[in-house]
């Protein structure tokens, strides 16, 4: 029996009022009324309890977009889950912050683009940033508690302290530093989205200082991106290891990008359980253990560390799977990462005029430099 | 920040709680779960935060122990106790 998994990552929708350029969701993405309803949910949260998870992320799209997420958190609380809201923070006054917290909610991320309004426009293709600091200082009222996730990039890397000074006075118990990974549009908007190496050396060193600076007040979490580092990432603690994300339509993922993968059938909640799909379904078991790895995968010392890296990004870099992640210096496809790194660099960074006042014009104005994630018609 | 003094209250911080007692794999062991994970606590870690409920001081807490590990050395408990505390303050798992 493979041990239990740890948390569930329930994308509960993929409706979302931002058209954020880094955004993780596949291109292609589930209809509205394909959508889990209330009570399906509820006995997933039933099952992933007496499975023994412990953790329940509610993300999406803008998990805020379902009129039911109050019940929803109460139903995985009672299910005996901790329940984590990860959040743009539009869709969110006092009231519904109240209520939600009144029904379980353990713990609140909400994410910021930028330090500036201006810059956040460009980042996210909406105005949501003074909202998102209405909301900050509205969670301070309540007892939940508050990460602030900061996606970080080649368009806003070059302030990374003011963005880190900006965001503590918005009181967080932790700052997430989230350098953007490319799936879905973010891998679409990749060119415009690496940092220089200058960049990723700067923040390691700003982030250092920032953590001593707010040792006992405010924990800072960062990962150096992996296209500059030296070995993979062990993606989602290894696939069908620590991990479950269940899509908007009931679909059962190792990670968030699993679909693109051919040749692989994901189950559905509505047809099977969770812990047959956990412990049975081909798709869960297809890259655990030892079996599929190549060489040097196979042989190499760090294999139980990062499991050869992330299987997505083997795929939609190399075209393969089964790859050695071309992320790590050892992969024999590493060269296609080390030219997008030499092309990061070698090109200047563009500079932004203002954000068109609507979204329609800012898509317009911004054509050739990348594409504002959109909701399906 | 600094370590506890007798009269700091210690207390899970926001978003910190025991995990639910069906949740534990043994009478031994009991889980507190924060944001990003979960940690297994048993014998003296487990006795440390079971007091720490926001009402009881430090120095309450430390004198309650002491009594219930007789044998040990007072001050050796009271160290390793606020060496304790102060690294769950910094995970932002206690607050004192």
């Amino acid at each position: 029996m493979f041990p239990s998994p740890l948390a569930l990552i329930a994308e509960i929708t993929h409706r979302c009022p931002l058209h954020c350029v880094y955004c993780s969701n596949p291109i292609e993405m589930a209809a509205a009324q394909s959508e889990l309803s209330t009570s399906e949910w509820t006995s997933v949260f039933q099952q992933a309890g007496k499975l023994g998870m412990l953790h329940a992320h509610f993300t999406g799209g803008e998990p805020l977009a379902r009129a039911d997420l109050t019940e929803l958190i109460a139903a995985a609380r009672a299910a005996g889950l901790y329940t984590n809201l990860i959040t743009s923070g539009v869709g969110l006054p006092d009231e519904r912050l109240q209520t939600l917290v009144a029904a379980g909610l353990d713990h609140i991320q909400v994410s910021f683009q930028d330090s500036r309004d201006e810059a956040a426009h460009w980042i996210a293709g909406a105005k949501a940033h003074a909202h998102k600091i209405d909301l900050a200082r509205a969670i301070r009222r309540h007892k939940v508690a508050f990460t602030v996730n900061l996606v970080v990039h080649r368009q806003n890397l070059d302030h990374l302290e003011e963005m880190i000074a900006f965001i503590q006075q918005l009181e967080p118990e932790r700052i997430e530093i989230a350098h953007a990974q490319y799936y879905g549009w973010a891998l679409a908007n990749r060119a415009a989205l690496m940092p220089t190496r200058e960049h990723v050396e700067n923040a390691l060193a700003i982030v250092e200082s920032a953590e001593e600076r707010l040792a006992g007040r405010i924990r800072i979490d960062s990962v150096v991106p992996d296209y500059y580092a030296k070995y993979p990432k062990a993606c989602m603690g290894g696939w069908g290891q620590r991990l479950m994300l269940i899509n908007p339509a009931g679909k059962v993922l190792p990670c968030h990008a699993a679909e693109v993968l051919p040749g692989l059938s994901f189950e559905n909640v509505r047809e099977k359980t969770l812990e047959w799909i956990w412990q049975e379904s081909p798709s869960f078991c297809r890259f655990r253990g030892e079996g599929w790895m190549p060489e040097p995968c196979r042989s190499c010392e760090r294999r139980t560390e990062d499991f050869g890296g992330c299987r997505c990004q083997a795929f939609l870099l190399a075209g393969d799977a089964t790859a050695t992640d071309p992320a790590c210096s050892l992969a024999p496809s590493h060269h296609l990462v080390e030219s997008a790194v030499s092309d990061a660099n070698s090109r200047a960074i563009s500079a932004h005029s203002h954000p068109a006042g609507s979204f329609v014009k800012l898509q317009a104005q911004t054509r050739d430099h990348w594409k504002y994630r959109t909701n399906r018609e | 920040m600094a370590p506890p003094n007798d009269s700091s209250q210690p207390r899970l911080a926001a978003g910190c709680r025991w995990a639910p007692s069906d949740k534990t794999g043994t009478e031994e062991n009991r889980m507190i779960l924060f944001p990003e994970g979960a940690i297994k606590l048993q014998g003296t870690g487990r006795q440390v935060l079971e007091r720490c409920d926001g009402q009881r001081s430090f120095g309450e807490i430390i004198a309650d122990l002491q009594k219930e590990f007789r044998a040990a050395d007072p001050q050796k408990i009271r160290a390793d106790i606020s060496v304790f505390l102060e690294q769950l303050q910094r995970r932002r798992i206690v607050d004192y």
